[in-house]
């Protein structure tokens, strides 16, 4: 950020000294120009005075013209021949033209590279903001479960527990590491993503197989946070995507809506498909914190992690929907989200094109 | 252990966290109650009373800091313990002027953990035995009158103060050794624990607090005196 600053200050000064230096040029070529055409003038007229006094001590008007055949003789009169001054003041004109043209094209050239270069250290400066808050988040949302994990190891080490209570720490330690492995696997993909790494093959995937796949590792959690958490899938719908696509895909969209209503102490969470015309349609519709209208184009956007009531939370890696928008993208099929506002829950609708029937 | 179940709140917003700081707390003889989230710990707080709050400080609705600044505006001076991720020290330094007594950062070991505890509920209690005969919960100087037990006092010109915990820890501790010099880090040992703060510059602001309320003229103390690179020496009497 200070090196843009710097840099940016330089390049309004280089613009600033460019500017002067140019109006300087400017003022210096029409000063020089007119002292051209005066000096021009006067020698031009010194020409007629030659040529009248030519006239006057008896030379013939045909060689006086022959000698000075820029001044116009009239009558055994010599004067100033109209066009030729025309001419003089025409080249000044274009002399002053051409170097406000040359002067223009050169400021736009170097506003335009300074507004590139600025551009990109900009663009840089963002990049390494979002990596510092990037890696401040995941150093966040890693200790949270480490430091859950360490005290089930410490209270374990240090209490004398019953079989229930040793069975209900397990369980905890071994749900601390899948949120972990969860997040690795989530910046993982992002990356991947982001650098196109991710080799997809779309096929013929039964959507009520894959979805129930990924609802039935939720069913424990959902249930834990008093979540009635169903899935209304009917058989025989396929999408054409590309199977761990889909289960990235449902598996973000699921967390995030078990995310959204537990924060509220808990809900529904339906999912359900429907056949549209060419596509498919799966819709995840919750009863959680919702969101608002404005907040619709943010949900998606990598790192952006909406609180509830508004402002900045630190749910989640602010990466899981960034992955499921990049994903259906990279697959043909597109992403919505509508919520009626905070506290009223959201609706994500997933469409995929629809399997030839040949191929199911 | 306590003897009688010393009650204390623990606000986090992880499940599995707030699980195993309140079991925890439970088998060393604590009462535990648990708040998810910054607004219904501040709403358990406004109803009820407790002698420790741990206090993460990302929680949804309102974070950790805010529950504390609220807390302090709203005179409520319950002891607070910073859970948090962030354990950087300018973080710990935010979190202790927004009237936090502690810092711990996650991950953490139980042990010190629950050392802290009892580090600050002994502070606490020292505190509460300081002030508890009407000799000691009163303390009058320079036509101040300090009364601990209420955290108010009534300064020179009459003007009324809420004190904050700290403010009246740091008032009791100077009270305590009347013309003598009191070191910064004993200062910090006695009110936060010696190993809280990364430098001793907080217990200068407090102290420029306090002579904002009882100095008549602040720049100029007669009660708070620095004694320069030691600490400070409580007169009460005042300088002549």
């Amino acid at each position: 950020m200070k090196t843009t600053r710097v840099f940016q200050i330089t390049a309004l000064l280089l613009v600033v000294v460019s500017v002067i230096q140019v109006g300087w040029w400017l003022y210096d070529q029409q000063d020089y120009s007119t002292q051209k055409l005066n000096a021009a003038r006067l020698s031009y007229a010194r020409e007629v005075a030659a040529a009248q006094a030519l006239l006057e001590a008896g030379t013939p008007m045909a060689r006086v013209q022959e000698l000075l055949p820029e001044v116009a003789i009239v009558n055994d009169r010599a004067d100033f021949a109209t066009a030729i001054d025309a001419a003089l003041v025409s080249e000044r004109h274009r002399r002053i033209n051409q170097y406000a043209w040359e002067s223009g094209f050169f400021l736009l050239a170097l506003a335009l590279c300074v507004g590139v270069i600025s551009r990109a250290l900009r663009a840089e400066a963002k990049v390494l903001q979002e990596q510092d808050s990037f890696l401040a988040l995941v150093s966040h949302q890693f200790k949270t479960p480490l430091a859950s994990l360490q005290l089930s190891i410490e209270t374990m080490a240090k209490r004398s527990l019953s079989a229930e209570q040793a069975r209900t720490l397990n369980e905890r330690m071994l749900s601390d590491l899948a949120r972990m492995e969860s997040m690795v696997s989530r910046i993982l993909d992002s990356v991947r993503l982001e650098r196109g790494r991710l080799d997809l093959k779309p096929e013929a995937v039964e959507l009520a197989t894959a979805v129930g796949r990924v609802v039935a590792q939720f069913e424990e959690r959902a249930h834990q946070e008093h979540i009635a958490l169903t899935a209304d899938v009917p058989r025989g719908l396929s999408v054409l995507a590309d199977p761990l696509a889909v289960d990235v895909v449902v598996r973000n969209i699921l967390e995030n809506a078990l995310a959204a209503v537990a924060a509220v102490s808990g809900g529904t969470v339906r999912v359900a498909a429907r056949a549209m015309d060419t596509e498919v349609e799966l819709s995840i519709r919750d009863s959680g914190v919702g969101f608002r209208a404005t907040d619709t184009q943010l949900l998606f956007k990598k790192f952006s992690r909406l609180h509830p009531g508004g402002g900045s939370s630190y749910y989640g890696t602010g990466l899981g929907l960034f992955i499921v928008r990049r994903m259906m993208q990279l697959t043909g099929g597109r992403v919505s989200a509508t919520s009626a506002g905070v506290g009223k829950g959201a609706l994500f609708l997933l469409s995929w094109p629809a399997a030839p029937k040949q191929t199911v | 252990m306590p003897t009688t179940a010393v009650r204390t709140l623990v606000v986090e917003d992880d499940p599995h966290l707030a699980a195993g700081l309140t079991e925890n707390l439970r088998a060393e003889g604590y009462a535990v109650d648990v708040a998810a989230d910054g607004r219904l710990a501040l709403e358990w707080l406004r109803e009820h009373s407790c002698e420790l709050v741990v206090l993460d400080v990302m929680l949804p609705h309102v974070d950790g800091f805010t529950v504390c600044r609220t807390l302090r505006a709203e005179g409520n001076n319950t002891p607070v313990l910073f859970l948090t991720a962030r354990g950087d020290p300018q973080d710990r330094v935010l979190g202790l002027e927004a009237g936090g007594d502690d810092y711990l950062a996650k991950p953490f070991h139980l042990d010190e953990f629950l050392l802290r505890v009892r580090a600050i509920l002994r502070r606490w209690e020292w505190y509460r035995t300081a002030s508890s005969t009407p000799a000691s919960a009163v303390l009058r100087f320079g036509g101040n009158e300090v009364d601990f037990r209420a955290f108010r006092a009534r300064s020179w010109n009459g003007a009324a103060q809420e004190l904050t915990e700290k403010e009246a820890m740091i008032l009791k501790v100077l009270a305590e050794h009347p013309g003598e010099i009191v070191s910064r880090e004993d200062l910090l040992e006695r009110v936060w624990g010696y190993d809280v703060f990364p430098s001793t510059r907080t217990v200068d602001n407090f102290i420029l607090r306090l002579r904002k309320r009882f100095e008549r003229d602040p720049a100029n103390p007669i009660h708070f005196l620095t004694v320069w690179g030691v600490g400070y020496r409580f007169l009460i009497e005042g300088v002549s």
